[in-house]
């Protein structure tokens, strides 16, 4: 199903029944509740043109009122803080980890370019910068400035593409001009405009597809048909087609090298708990599946409020409950020969860690082994130690990329930094 | 951010010489020094008595911190502070939210209210749009998110225009232009002048 429409502006038209449905239960389950507890009315069409400021609360408990994300230090944390937490961070054994650079403000997505460069995309700051030198003298450039939310950078043949929210943007020859970027080019930019989940991670496979997903901007509403869903975009001619359904936000995904499959990483719905519901390691294996959101969570537990008839038999499980509020974002199957022979084809996933959590968890990184077809997942926890007391951290894990020594470096946008972990001398 | 956390000034302020960890006794003793060149127009103590200019005391030590970065990166544009922050350095920065941070916050004007009903219809607003449930029940702000109570009016009214036009941006998932995108400019003078006199 191809989506060229330029219809930047929503589709609300053809789920309004179902949303008049739910805005009544919606006001139905507010009045019982108390008074200063957020309500929206996310039915009408103004609400996604623009989502209300707080529009990631909603349905918050008395209990978790006053909730709300962390800030990062705007500073990052200095290089010498940092290795001292590194001394602290438990790996297997034979594994290490250590600083490869530090200064890095608010990295996200990293990708390599074809001539030893690392790309670093990054959030609030709106920054791209390009990592080159030797190792131990690593240096950081930005290299784009002013940017909205550049999280996901993505590299192909020579090219830098970049996710500006609403476009995605194309640099040709970016390795040869770091210090001058070439005015870049639009590939794609049926994208709705809002920030509210709207920054999001770039995947490549080896034909060239654009793995790009479209988060809703609420918590948990009925969203128009144009987000909750994972796109992919050919930059070549910009044609489009939905791969799956029933998304959340996902920020971060990977290509196995085994099949070919998109696998990718969900955040589940806030507000129904500490301990639900968890959060989403899933596979596609069918075009066009539908993965549940807003109707049923971690594959078995139905909402609420929207699962509005809906079972969850319907819906495609995810290949591994993950954990609630472990907020998982970038993942890479393991491709290297440095590490054992056992971790081959494992997925390493960069759990960011709570926001909404009376105690946080997640911060951390984990290894997954499975099939290819998803079956017989088993996780455990590879690196930990980020969380510092109930809310508050030394760094969060945001991104994982194999470097070509087979070692595999690790993005923290709380500490600004790139660590590598290496498994032997 | 814990509620309990928003609950006393006492606490905030204990909280943030505790977590200055990041800058050493030293470094507070330099940052002390440096913030009398902020004094001159910040005012004594960091509580403000020029109508356009903010107090500093009490900030959060994060939101001091994260302003003078997008200061320094010109991501927020006004001249004087561009020119100031673009000599501080990152150990700077850090000592200077710590020692702001610390200070004993203003305290709401002492002459009676020229304008209740003002005052009742920005309380209206704050409610009705979830303003606490960032900026805390006691607006005394959080974390990368601003202290509001007790601010200076005009300044107050000046930040939510720049929020309004675009001239601000504001950090993380851009919520204050959100925040205010609904609302009219006698919202915003409601907003400002009941923030001012909060008690
Ligand atoms: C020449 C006068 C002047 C001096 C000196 C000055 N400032 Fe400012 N500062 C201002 C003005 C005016 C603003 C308000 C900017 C605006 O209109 O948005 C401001 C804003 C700020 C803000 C943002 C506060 C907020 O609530 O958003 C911070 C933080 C700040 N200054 C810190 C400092 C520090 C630290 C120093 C000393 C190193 C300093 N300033 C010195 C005039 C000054
Ligand atoms: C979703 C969170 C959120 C909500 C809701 C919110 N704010 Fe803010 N507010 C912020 C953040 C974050 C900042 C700091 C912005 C920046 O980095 O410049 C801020 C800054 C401000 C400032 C500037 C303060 C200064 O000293 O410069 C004012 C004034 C303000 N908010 C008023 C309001 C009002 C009034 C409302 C309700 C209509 C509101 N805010 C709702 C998060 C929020």
């Amino acid at each position: 199903m191809s989506i060229r429409s330029k219809a930047r502006s929503v589709a609300v038209a053809g789920i309004s029944a179902a949303a008049a449905f739910g805005a009544a239960a919606l006001i139905a389950a507010g009045a019982a509740q108390a008074a200063e507890l957020h309500h929206y009315d996310s039915s009408k069409r103004s609400f996604w043109e623009h989502p209300p400021a707080d529009w990631f609360l909603g349905d918050e408990t008395e209990a978790q009122k006053g909730l709300n994300v962390p800030a990062a230090p705007a500073t990052g944390i200095p290089a010498e803080q940092i290795e001292k937490t590194l001394k602290q961070i438990k790996l297997p054994k034979g594994f290490k980890i250590s600083l490869w650079v530090a200064g890095v403000p608010s990295a996200r997505q990293m990708a390599w370019g074809n001539k030893g460069t690392l790309f670093v995309g990054a959030f609030g700051v709106g920054n791209v910068y390009a990592i080159t030198g030797p190792e131990g003298k690593k240096e950081v450039k930005v290299i784009l400035k002013g940017l909205k939310m550049p999280t996901g950078i993505a590299f192909r043949d020579g090219a830098l593409y970049v996710a500006d929210i609403d476009r995605i943007l194309k640099y040709d020859d970016a390795e040869d001009n770091l210090d001058h970027m070439p005015a870049p080019k639009v590939v794609y930019d049926d994208m709705p405009s809002f920030p509210a989940h709207g920054w999001k991670y770039l995947v490549f496979d080896k034909h060239g597809w654009l793995y790009v997903a479209f988060g809703p901007p609420c918590n948990e509403c009925l969203p128009p048909t144009s987000v909750s869903q994972i796109r992919r975009v050919d930059p070549e001619n910009g044609l489009a087609e939905i791969v799956a359904l029933g998304v959340r936000n996902s920020v971060g995904g990977d290509v196995d090298p085994r099949t070919g499959d998109y696998w990718f990483t969900e955040n589940a719905r806030d507000w129904l708990g500490d301990d639900i519901p968890s959060d989403k390691l899933n596979h596609i294996s069918r075009m066009g599946e539908h993965f549940g959101y807003p109707y049923c969570h971690q594959g078995n537990i139905p909402d609420p409020k929207y699962a509005m008839g809906h079972k969850c038999s319907e819906f495609t499980p995810p290949v591994l409950k993950l954990g609630a509020h472990v907020a998982p974002l970038g993942m890479k199957f393991y491709t290297g020969k440095q590490f054992p022979a056992a971790y081959k084809d494992n997925i390493f996933i960069a759990e960011h860690g709570s926001w909404n959590r009376h105690q946080y968890q997640g911060a951390r990184i984990v290894r997954v082994i499975v099939d290819p077809r998803g079956r017989h997942a088993k996780q455990e926890v590879f690196a930990s130690g980020w969380i510092k007391g109930k809310q508050d951290y030394l760094g969060r894990p945001a991104d994982i990329v194999e470097a070509p020594d087979g070692s595999l470096l690790v993005a923290d946008d709380w500490a600004s930094a790139i660590y590598r972990i290496s498994y032997g001398k | 951010m814990s509620v309990r956390r928003t609950l006393a000034w006492a606490g905030i302020a204990a909280a943030a010489l505790a977590a200055a960890g990041a800058s050493s006794a030293e470094d507070l003793a330099a940052a002390k020094e440096k913030a009398r060149a902020c004094f001159a127009c910040h005012g004594e103590g960091g509580i403000s008595r020029a109508p356009e200019t903010p107090s500093l005391a009490g900030q959060p030590d994060n939101f001091i911190q994260w302003q003078l970065v997008y200061f320094r990166s010109q991501t927020r544009k006004v001249e004087v502070m561009n020119a100031i922050a673009s000599a501080l350095s990152d150990a700077d920065i850090r000592g200077l939210g710590a020692y702001l941070s610390s200070l004993p916050p203003p305290q709401p004007p002492g002459e009676p209210d020229d304008r209740p009903e003002l005052t009742r219809a920005g309380a209206e607003l704050a409610r009705r749009n979830h303003c606490a449930s960032c900026h805390t029940e006691r607006f005394v702000g959080q974390g990368a998110i601003a202290r509001l109570a007790n601010q200076q009016e005009r300044y107050l009214l000046k930040a939510l225009r720049d929020f309004k036009s675009g001239v601000r941006r504001g950090g993380g998932v851009a919520a204050m232009p959100d925040a205010v995108y609904p609302l009219g400019d006698d919202d915003l003078r409601a907003l400002a002048h009941y923030l001012a006199r909060f008690r």
